[in-house]
């Protein structure tokens, strides 16, 4: 058994994103990193996926029966992508019940890769008070900048943090409108580097549609980004709903690559955080908590 | 081995790099710099990271007085780096103390120079004098600073009267760790050229040199690109060398830890009526009819940072102590003004501003407080000033005008003689609406006016008389506006104040319980106890000794709250006000 | 009615909205999923543009690809002005056509290497990085002598010209193919100028500047 470069026993032991299965054509060898490890992985067409750590004679390109390779690593298939483990990960993944709701659209809006740590990006997704600044006309406009008071929760039957009531006020809220009006937004963060969203759909005011960030740890800090969409969309076509989820993510991306460390800092006495980051807060407690080193920087103890 | 001393000043950027509303990104010994020069000259050196997130503030905008954060919008002042405005919580003032670390940054020899923890001044140069100099285009190159100045001890070049020869006669005048500095003689033409070596990183550096002499025009082009030339063939046998060498690690530069309290989102920070600075009156004029303007400037180091809305307390050669709102704009942060009223039944306090203090008098003043902040997320604001009531809210509209908020100052007054500040005012274009000459009756009808046809998203900002407040705030109710969009400050109180009660105190999180007799305030009682409470005005106007209420009923007698705070009974100003109930439990 | 087929994380889509919004003309945008549906590779668009590459647009029939020929097309047929593309100035067209040129390098560098970081490109990336490099030293050393004969564009002109705006998306979006521009401070001044260009507007990635100080 060759030692992990990743030693933090946390994140070894959890499930990772490796691409999307519908951008992975059936059968044929793919490659990828995780966790600084070159992986290879497959899917065939009837929902199973493998995953190996890279070798000599399975190469990038080459066909392959998914189901009989041998000496694999756990492999899962899972909201559209193929998720893998570098050790003993739970038989589950965090549930999203709403991704089985037979009227939604699925989609994976698109992978990027971001020169910055999962954490940090997981913030930043957690964030609304960045909206009018980074995603400007679009997901907020000044002078509406105000981020009203939210609950935030560590459940523990569940282990993951749930931020609720977070509302913020964007232009263009609804297709039907044209003045803007508070959105409402819950976050959940089932997993150290996933994160799942919940929005008012412009749609049908009775149901939320769901955004979700799963980040594949390629070393510290560099990520991929797999972008899930799970929302209430009968008109547009799939590539717009797509290039609207890459516009924002697009206008993130900067914010990301410039932040210093790039690895997020656990030390509550690190950065100044105010009432708008109990998310945030929490966040870092939790990964504190769980004792994550991966992708961070622990605080001294 | 290369010399990472702190103490050590080292060019981060030449003067050129600097020209208004622009953020150099600079880099010295690892350690990222954001710089950028305010409108009004000063050159701000900061660490290259919002204390909020870590992004740096190089791609940030600079609005010519402040900075501002990309990522959250955090406002940063010209010289102090204190934050100013955190759009996320408009209502709240941030706690004084977010500051971002600052260097020092002095230009000198048309460089702009640093050092984490500079001994002394920036070292004299012998043979360049100043303002008489030529800068060559700094040359960024990867390869270690000591091995730069090593090899630019071999830099052959022409004198600058001399360009097409190609005999000159170089000698090395002086050399150090980090500089060089070069003679060449060509004929009767002789050039000093300085080589400053500023120690990027580890392995990366930059090439700064100066010449003896200004030229102008072409000649002037031709001696640089002569250098620029020269220079670069330096550099690419620099890196080819660097190349085959072992990379050296980056520095990793400390980054500090904030303050404890800035950890957690802290509670206004206390402090008492303390004089903690001392400033001289660097000028003193008449502002209006009646009011005297004072330019403030510290004795040494800098004012702390401002925001529109705050005022200082003056402690005044005769033992008085009044409160000033500031004036200034964002980012004026070398001197504090203030606007004083000759009141006819002064107390003594602004006859002795007027009379007794002149240009040049030393004063102590407190750290700014602000306990009026100003949103800055309304579609709209209204100010409505009276009389010598425009000083905050000439600060405000300055902010808000920077922003390129919309907002109106309605500027009440007897006549035009008695409107303050003209010079500030007169920036604020159309959005400024004096109204002269009014009777208590027409003011009221003019409010009406102004205060007609409420929207949501509007904020309504009121200071002045007494009477005056009293009308407009009656008027704002009565045409619908909540009054959690009037805010308004008092000059002082009027009110008489009944302390003739008596009752008890329990502080919940010292664990004490206090009698209030009559005759003596909350303040007073607990302060007595060792419990720290700031204060200010200590007649219930200014909203410093704000306490909150756990249980009991409060006997308000201050003019600082609203109403509808008043019958929440949460809060409760501890310099005035009293209990109806036998005990009080509050929040501290 | 210009048609645009457009990508909206494309540098070279985004020349052109740039132009267009700074010279008032109106556009439509037919969005082309590039990434990761690899439309510009499909039978439709292949139609437009058998190379296989965006930007393409469309002018009330007139069909024309490539980001700097459309750059010259529209400056040249909605510029009443004529400073864009000033065609009656052979040397400044030559200069124009110079830069176009280094602007097709800056593509075939700093682009090539934001496409291996973010969007996992099969390429060298430290060859993209080192290309890159070379290209903004020149640029620098050009600008920043630019600056001192008093001149703020990169051609010899006292306003900007198309040169500009083919130069400055993957300039600005460069830190996400991992090449900082610090190095760089005469490019870091000019970008600032062009984002301070009348009707300039933004894309993901690249930030709006401040106002400039009043003269």
């Amino acid at each position: 058994m060759t030692q992990p470069k990743c030693q933090d026993p946390v994140i070894l032991n959890l499930w990772h994103p490796l691409a999307a299965v519908s951008e992975t054509p059936a059968g044929v060898v793919a490659e990828t990193v995780l966790l600084e490890e070159r992986i290879g992985y497959a899917v065939d067409g009837a929902g199973i996926g493998a995953a190996w750590r890279s070798r000599r004679d399975l190469p990038a390109g080459s066909s392959i029966d998914v189901a009989a390779v041998a000496d694999t690593l756990p492999a899962k298939i899972a909201y559209g992508y193929i998720w893998t483990s570098l050790g003993n990960p739970p038989d589950d993944l965090f549930p999203i019940p709403e991704y089985a709701e037979a009227d939604r659209r699925r989609l994976n809006a698109a992978t990027m890769g971001v020169n910055v740590s999962a954490p940090r990006a997981i913030e930043n997704f957690l964030d609304m008070g960045h909206f009018p600044y980074v995603h400007t006309d679009i997901l907020g406009a000044e002078p509406h900048t105000e981020v009203k008071e939210y609950d935030v929760e560590i459940s523990v039957d569940r282990d993951e943090i749930l931020a609720t009531r977070c509302r913020f006020f964007q232009p263009m809220a609804s297709t039907v409108s044209t003045g803007g009006a508070d959105v409402d937004y819950v976050y959940r963060v089932p997993h150290p580097y996933c994160s799942v969203l919940y929005k008012s759909s412009p749609v049908d005011e009775a149901r939320l549609d769901v955004i979700a960030i799963f980040l594949q740890p390629v070393d510290q800090e560099h990520v991929r980004a797999h972008m899930m969409l799970c929302v209430l969309d009968d008109e547009n076509e799939d590539k717009v709903i797509k290039r609207f989820q890459q516009t924002i993510f697009g206008q993130d991306k900067p914010i990301l690559e410039n932040q210093f460390p790039k690895r997020l800092p656990l030390d509550p006495r690190a950065e100044t955080p105010i009432r708008a980051d109990k998310s945030a807060i929490a966040y870092r407690r939790w990964l504190s908590q769980k004792g994550v080193t991966y992708g961070v920087i622990p605080a001294a103890s | 081995m290369l010399d990472t001393a702190k103490t050590r000043w080292h060019p981060i950027a030449a003067s050129s790099d600097l020209p208004f509303r622009h953020v150099f990104h600079a880099q010295l010994l690892g350690r990222e710099f954001a710089v950028w020069r305010a409108d009004d000259g000063y050159v701000n050196a900061w660490e290259n990271r919002c204390l909020h997130r870590g992004v740096r503030l190089s791609i940030g905008i600079n609005d010519g007085r402040e900075l501002k954060c990309q990522y959250h919008g955090w406002r940063y002042s010209n010289r102090t780096a204190g934050c100013t405005y955190i759009p996320a919580h408009p209502a709240d003032a941030p706690a004084r103390t977010i500051t971002n670390r600052t260097y020092p940054a002095v230009e000198r020899y048309g460089l702009v120079w640093s050092a984490e923890e500079p001994v002394d001044e920036v070292p004299a140069v012998s043979g360049l004098a100043e303002g008489d100099l030529l800068v060559l285009r700094g040359i960024p190159l990867n390869a270690p600073a000591d091995l730069v100045a090593d090899r630019l001890k071999d830099y052959r070049f022409q004198p600058s009267g001399r360009l097409d020869g190609a005999e000159a006669d170089v000698t090395v005048e002086a050399a150090g760790a980090f500089s060089a500095a070069l003679c060449s003689r060509d004929g009767d033409a002789a050039t000093l050229a300085v080589f400053f070596v500023q120690p990027v990183d580890s392995g990366r550096s930059v090439i700064r040199g100066v010449l003896d002499s200004r030229l102008e025009g072409a000649e002037r082009l031709a001696v640089l690109r002569h250098h620029n030339e020269l220079l670069s063939k330096l550099r690419d046998t620099l890196e080819r060398d660097a190349a085959q060498m072992p990379a050296p690690a980056p520095i990793e530069p400390v980054i500090e830890r904030v303050s404890p309290e800035l950890a957690e989102m802290p509670e206004a920070t206390p402090h008492g009526r303390k004089a903690a600075i001392r400033v001289q009156v660097a000028r003193k004029w008449a502002a209006a009819d009646g009011i005297a303007g004072f330019e403030l400037r510290p004795i040494k180091g800098l004012l702390p940072t401002f925001q529109p809305g705050a005022h200082i307390d003056v402690h005044m050669p005769n033992g008085l102590i009044r409160q000033y709102s500031i004036v200034n704009g964002p980012g004026e942060s070398d001197s504090f003004g203030i606007g004083v009223k000759l009141e006819r039944d002064s107390a003594g306090g602004s006859s002795c501003m007027h009379e007794t203090v002149r240009e040049g008098d030393v004063l102590a003043i407190s750290e700014p407080r602000n306990n009026f902040p100003l949103r800055r997320d309304a579609v709209k604001t209204i100010f409505v000033a009276g009389g010598i009531g425009i000083t905050p809210l000439i600060a405000m509209a300055q902010a808000l005008k920077n922003q390129d908020l919309a907002f109106d100052l309605h500027y009440f007054a007897q006549n035009e003689a008695q409107l303050a500040f003209p010079e500030r005012t007169g920036t604020l274009g159309m959005a400024l609406k004096p109204h002269l000459g009014l009777s208590p009756e027409q003011t009221g009808a003019k409010l009406r006016e102004i205060l007609s046809g409420y929207r949501p998203d509007t904020h309504l900002y009121l200071c002045g008389p007494g009477p005056m407040l009293e009308a407009a705030r009656t008027i704002a109710a009565e045409l619908g506006w909540p009054e959690t969009a009037v805010h308004f400050e008092y000059f002082k109180n009027t009110k008489v104040i009944d302390d003739s009660s008596s009752f008890e105190v329990a502080l919940a999180r010292s664990c004490m319980t206090l009698t209030v007799p009559a005759g003596r305030t909350i303040l007073d009682v607990v302060r007595e106890a060792g419990v720290d409470m700031p204060s200010s005005c200590e007649q219930g106007a200014c909203g410093t000794c704000l306490a909150t209420v756990i249980e009991g009923e409060p006997d308000h007698q201050d003019v600082y709250l609203n109403d509808a705070e008043k019958r929440s009974g949460t809060k409760i100003m501890t310099c005035v006000s009293r209990a109806k109930s036998a005990r009080l439990v509050l929040d501290l | 009615m210009i048609t645009l087929y457009d990508y909206e994380l494309s540098g070279n889509c985004y020349k052109l909205r740039l132009l267009m919004s700074m010279l008032g003309i109106e556009w439509k945008t037919v969005p082309v999923d590039f990434y990761p549906g690899r439309e510009h590779k499909s039978d439709w668009f292949l139609k437009l543009n058998p190379l296989g590459q965006l930007p393409v647009i469309d002018d009330d029939g007139f069909v024309l690809r490539d980001a700097q020929a459309i750059l010259v097309y529209l400056a040249s047929r909605y510029d009443p002005a004529g400073t864009w593309y000033p065609r009656e100035d052979p040397k400044l067209l030559g200069e124009i056509g110079q830069w176009l040129a280094f602007a097709d390098g800056i593509t075939g560098t700093a682009s090539a290497a934001r496409l291996h970081d973010g969007l996992f490109y099969d390429f060298d990336v430290e060859a993209a990085r080192a290309g890159a490099h070379r290209l903004f030293r020149i640029l620098d050393e050009h600008l920043w002598f630019g600056e001192q004969e008093g001149r703020d564009w990169i051609c010899a002109a006292n306003h900007p010209t198309i040169a500009d705006i083919a130069c400055f998306p993957y300039i600005m979006l460069s830190e996400e193919g991992g090449i900082p521009r610090q190095d760089y401070p005469a490019i870091r001044r000019w970008c600032d100028r062009l984002k301070r260009i009348k009707g300039f507007i933004v894309m993901s990635g690249v930030f709006p500047a401040g106002p400039a100080r009043a003269a």
